[in-house]
């Protein structure tokens, strides 16, 4: 049960550092694909454009690491059958809100 | 090498897309009604529990290999579309990117919330995260393939 407790809060911390880490480009690394490199900093223009989306799920895999290593299980067992999907819900809200840009 | 990884992420999301409805449908059906012998009865009537792993391991394939296919969506697909100033197709697949992130990192709840003996407690979090993560399966089956209808044979 406490690894279940775990696995939840790696999940939960996840998905909203992954919602941050897009929001704010928290991106843990760049990937170049014109160059087929990976970069921690962000490089100048001659390199193409970079792909965020990796660094981002990088972001999110360590903070939901540290998350569920740091958090203790008994701290969110109260309200975590209900986190669950309610977080994943208003992200994924966030995430269409914050995309609306590209239909207006 | 990119037309085999694309033919095998599309075959392998088929398969998800039967495993995922499944099992969304035999979850919400437990509630509220009795195993009938009707089709629609029967397909909601199997155990929901049954196809937490595979849904685990489909997924996890079909986000891993979307994100081999990736660099190539930016190189062929994404000029392509900008080229025809069709923003919103451009728009879908954003949001596509979002729900795959949340859906992978999802996984390890899910798998929690669905592994026997089933806990009780987690019965809401178990139609929940089946239901978040069906939508964002069948949501990303219909913008991959509506994308590679607008791009046409590579």
């Amino acid at each position: 049960m406490k690894a279940h407790g775990r696995l939840m809060i790696f999940s939960l911390v996840a998905c909203v550092a992954y919602t941050l880490a897009y929001y704010f480009e928290w991106s843990l690394f760049q990937y170049y694909f014109a160059q087929n490199s990976i970069g921690f900093w962000e490089q100048g223009g001659a390199v193409g454009p970079p792909i965020l989306w990796y660094g981002w799920l990088a972001t999110a895999v360590l903070a939901g690491a540290i998350g569920a290593m740091a958090i203790p299980s008994r701290w969110v067992a109260r309200v975590l059958p209900d986190l669950l999907w309610l977080v994943p819900v208003v992200l994924i809200f966030a995430a269409l809100m914050y995309e609306r840009r590209w239909f207006m | 090498m990119f037309t085999t990884l694309l033919l095998f992420h599309g075959l392998i999301s088929v398969a998800l897309l039967g495993a995922i409805t499944h099992q969304a449908f035999a979850v919400a059906a437990r509630r509220v009604e009795a195993r009938g012998t009707s089709f629609i009865a029967r397909f909601r009537g199997t155990d929901p529990a049954a196809y937490s792993t595979a849904i685990v391991v489909l997924v996890a394939t079909v986000i891993l290999t979307g994100a081999i296919l990736y660099p190539s969506y930016r190189m062929i697909v994404r000029p392509a579309l900008q080229a025809l100033d069709l923003r919103a197709a451009n728009g879908v697949f954003e949001i596509k990117e979002h729900l795959s992130a949340i859906a992978l990192v999802l996984l390890p709840a899910y798998w929690a919330a669905w592994r026997q003996p089933l806990v009780p407690e987690y019965f809401a979090a178990r139609i929940g995260l089946t239901w978040i993560l069906a939508s964002v399966v069948w949501w990303n089956f219909i913008v991959g393939q509506l994308l590679v209808s607008i791009k046409g044979p590579v």
